[in-house]
């Protein structure tokens, strides 16, 4: 164990900021770190935090230096180049429409001054993390696109992190005005000592955004994500999140329904081995009627892992005709990986369809049997297995260029965990 | 050559005595018929043949062209040339039919220490063999036996039996489950695959699959051994006069 980890020390860099924010600027931040002070670091006596105990994590030393890997890459896109939280503007190709957030918060009169740190206010009003990367965010961007606007490319945004010792706290909204579309692939690679990345996400009426997010953290990362998003009628937003978990690695999306038929898919995969934790945690809230939501997350764990997920849907009594879907299901290769799964449904409306399930368990003897007979030997069998279980996962991404990216990283992941996955080690 | 000698086998599974006292031999091109009432051992055999887990061999002996296969996994002895026909083909989201074809055919070939056969080499054999067992493009593209009606499981068995070209193929109640035409083609293409290199052995309850394919000697399975054996009017006694009546007190 190591030094108590307290507000006042994570919120130390705050001082240090840059004095140059509009005013706007400096009273959210101002109210993000009172949040904070209020709320605390979050550990597991806070209920909506029991499987992720972040002032524990923080008290260790932050850990190793990252492996390197291969980056992944998408080809004929916009990116924005991130390292170690800081927008490289000279190594990004950054799309029109896109602004880098010091500009935002310089800016007396940004049009965003409403926006920004109001996307879903409810989630961000008794949020912890929230409240600490408001007051210390610096860095990021704001996409914003017009009524009718698409996106001529996808955009990547790339994050690496190579071990720095200081704090990071990255902030991301993305505004698209009615019925204008675009695609963000999101991707963290390396070693964060403690970062925080925030998404908020607007989504005008009929508006499309598909979003996925690709988590390869080292073992010794911490990192607290969290997507906020606002869906308003007729609106899609779509997310996948892979992850592959880290010392302390949790995304939560927070997204509500605002109008008439807006849906929300957020599929996932989680790959986790070792020592490492993972935390999807999702909150989707149907305010709206003739809104649908759907969640389906895969994990796969060996070692002596510790996985959640914790989805909430919550039905206000105007949201008659909500669909809800929800399931998880988990892979267990080794009798030390850990998952909890909490469904959590809050219906206030009386017609609605809200269905939930999981499921945790090992791998099939009937089909590995099944491919052995076959005269596939046992270790490519499993290996089979496994990659067919994540591949239904995938198959949720519908964009086929981010689902080869995505695949790309299951498989590599396989590659690099061959005896976890052929002797349920 | 014999191409399978089982000596007083004994296999118990969770502890539980299911054969006791196993012997049956079967020449190399013969069809060998395994008849047997319900909980006689029929399955036990047909797994305990392939290798699966759980079923404990724990005295006797199963030589497989004169070798002892006793302690193989499944995949080496699907390598040389065990295959068996499984009575509910497992269904696999996730992995294609195609995909799982080539992962089998390569595997088995690098078992062997055979050269895998390329990409193109494959797909010819796999169309030809689709083609005589009316296996549909779609059927190979979708994923294993999802979604398959019961033909269509059976017939990706026998399509997977013709690209393996096993030397012993037993045929786990391949008949359960098919209506007459569906076991009309089945029964095809397991007859096309008759050569004097390649013997079966078809496990089964009813005698109805064997007006198919007709065996050179069908036994009969009861209590875990064999008690009777005979040429295929064994069959059709059992089927005219019952289980009890043909075996009497021997069960």
């Amino acid at each position: 164990m190591g030094e108590m980890v307290t507000t006042d020390r994570l919120l130390s860099g705050a001082s240090a900021l840059r004095g140059d924010a509009a005013p706007w600027a400096g009273s959210l931040r101002d109210g993000g770190r009172e949040r904070f002070t209020q709320l605390g670091v979050p550990d597991r006596r806070k209920e909506a935090w029991k499987y992720s105990d972040l002032a524990r994590a923080l008290a260790h030393k932050a850990g190793a230096a990252p492996s390197p890997r291969a980056p992944l890459v998408l080809e004929d896109a916009f990116v924005a180049v991130f390292k170690d939280g800081v927008l490289d503007v000279a190594g990004s190709i950054l799309p029109p429409g896109l602004m880098p957030l010091g500009m935002v918060l310089a800016d007396p009169g940004s049009p965003f001054a409403g926006v920004l740190g109001s996307v879903n206010a409810a989630e961000q009003a008794a949020h912890p993390i929230v409240g600490l990367n408001t007051a210390l965010m610096e860095e990021g961007f704001v996409l914003s696109l017009a009524a009718g606007d698409k996106l001529s490319a996808p955009l990547h945004v790339r994050f690496t992190w190579t071990g720095a010792a200081s704090d990071r706290h990255v902030r991301l909204l993305v505004d698209l005005g009615e019925g204008a579309q675009a695609t963000v692939l999101e991707t963290h690679d390396g070693a964060p000592a403690f970062s925080t990345v925030v998404n908020e996400v607007r989504l005008a009426s009929n508006a499309r955004l598909t979003h996925v997010r690709i988590d390869r953290l080292s073992a010794g990362a911490r990192q607290s994500a969290v997507t906020l998003g606002e869906v308003a009628g007729g609106a899609e937003y779509r997310a996948f999140c892979l992850s592959e978990g880290a010392a302390f690695c949790r995304h939560e999306a927070l997204v509500a329904l605002t109008g008439e038929s807006a849906n929300v898919e957020i599929d996932g995969a989680f790959l986790v081995s070792g020592d490492n934790h993972c935390d999807n945690t999702t909150v989707i809230s149907h305010i709206s009627p003739n809104t649908t939501s759907r969640q389906a997350f895969r994990g796969v764990l060996s070692g002596r892992s510790h996985s959640a997920y914790q989805g909430c849907v919550k039905v206000a009594e105007d949201a008659q005709k909500t669909d809800a879907y929800q399931m998880s299901r988990a892979l267990l290769l080794s009798r030390e990986a850990r998952i909890a799964t909490k469904p959590e449904l809050e219906i206030f409306a009386d017609d609605v369809k809200c269905s939930h399930g999981a499921t945790a368990g090992e791998m099939d003897a009937d089909a590995l049997f099944f491919l052995r007979s076959r005269g596939i030997i046992e270790e490519e069998a499993r290996a089979m297995l496994v990659e067919a279980f994540l591949e239904e996962a995938l198959d949720t991404i519908a964009a086929p260029t981010l689902r080869d990216v995505a695949a790309s990283a299951v498989r590599d992941w396989l590659a690099n965990h061959t005896a976890e996955v052929s002797h349920g080690g | 050559m014999t191409m399978l000698e089982i000596e007083d086998l004994h296999v118990t599974v969770a502890d539980k005595p299911i054969l006791k006292g196993l012997n049956l031999t079967v020449p190399a091109g013969e069809v060998h018929a395994i008849m047997g009432p319900n909980g006689a051992g029929k399955s036990t055999t047909s797994y305990t043949l392939a290798g699966r887990e759980g079923y404990e061999v724990t005295s006797g002996a199963i030589r497989f062209k004169g070798e002892d296969i006793v302690d193989l996994p499944p995949e080496e002895r699907a390598a040389k040339g065990m295959f068996l026909a499984f009575q509910s083909p497992i269904e696999i989201p996730g992995v294609t039919n195609m995909n799982f074809l080539k992962a089998a055919v390569s595997s088995q070939a690098r078992l062997r220490g055979e050269k895998e056969p390329g990409p193109a080499e494959f797909l010819k054999m796999v169309r030809a063999a689709a083609k005589t067992l009316n296996v549909s493009e779609d059927m190979l593209k979708r994923p294993l036996n999802v979604g398959f009606s019961g033909g269509e499981k059976k017939r990706n068995e026998v399509l997977q039996m013709t690209l393996l070209k096993p030397y012993l193929a037993v045929l786990d109640e391949t008949d359960s489950g098919l209506d007459i035409d569906a076991l009309k083609l089945v029964a095809q293409g397991v007859n096309a695959l008759r050569s004097p290199e390649r013997s079966f052995l078809v496990i089964t309850h009813y005698q109805r699959l064997l007006d198919y394919i007709e065996p050179d000697v069908v036994h009969i399975l009861a209590g875990g051994r064999i008690v009777k054996s005979g040429d295929k009017t064994l069959a059709r006694a059992l089927e005219d006069h019952g289980y009890d009546a043909v075996i009497g007190k021997a069960a």
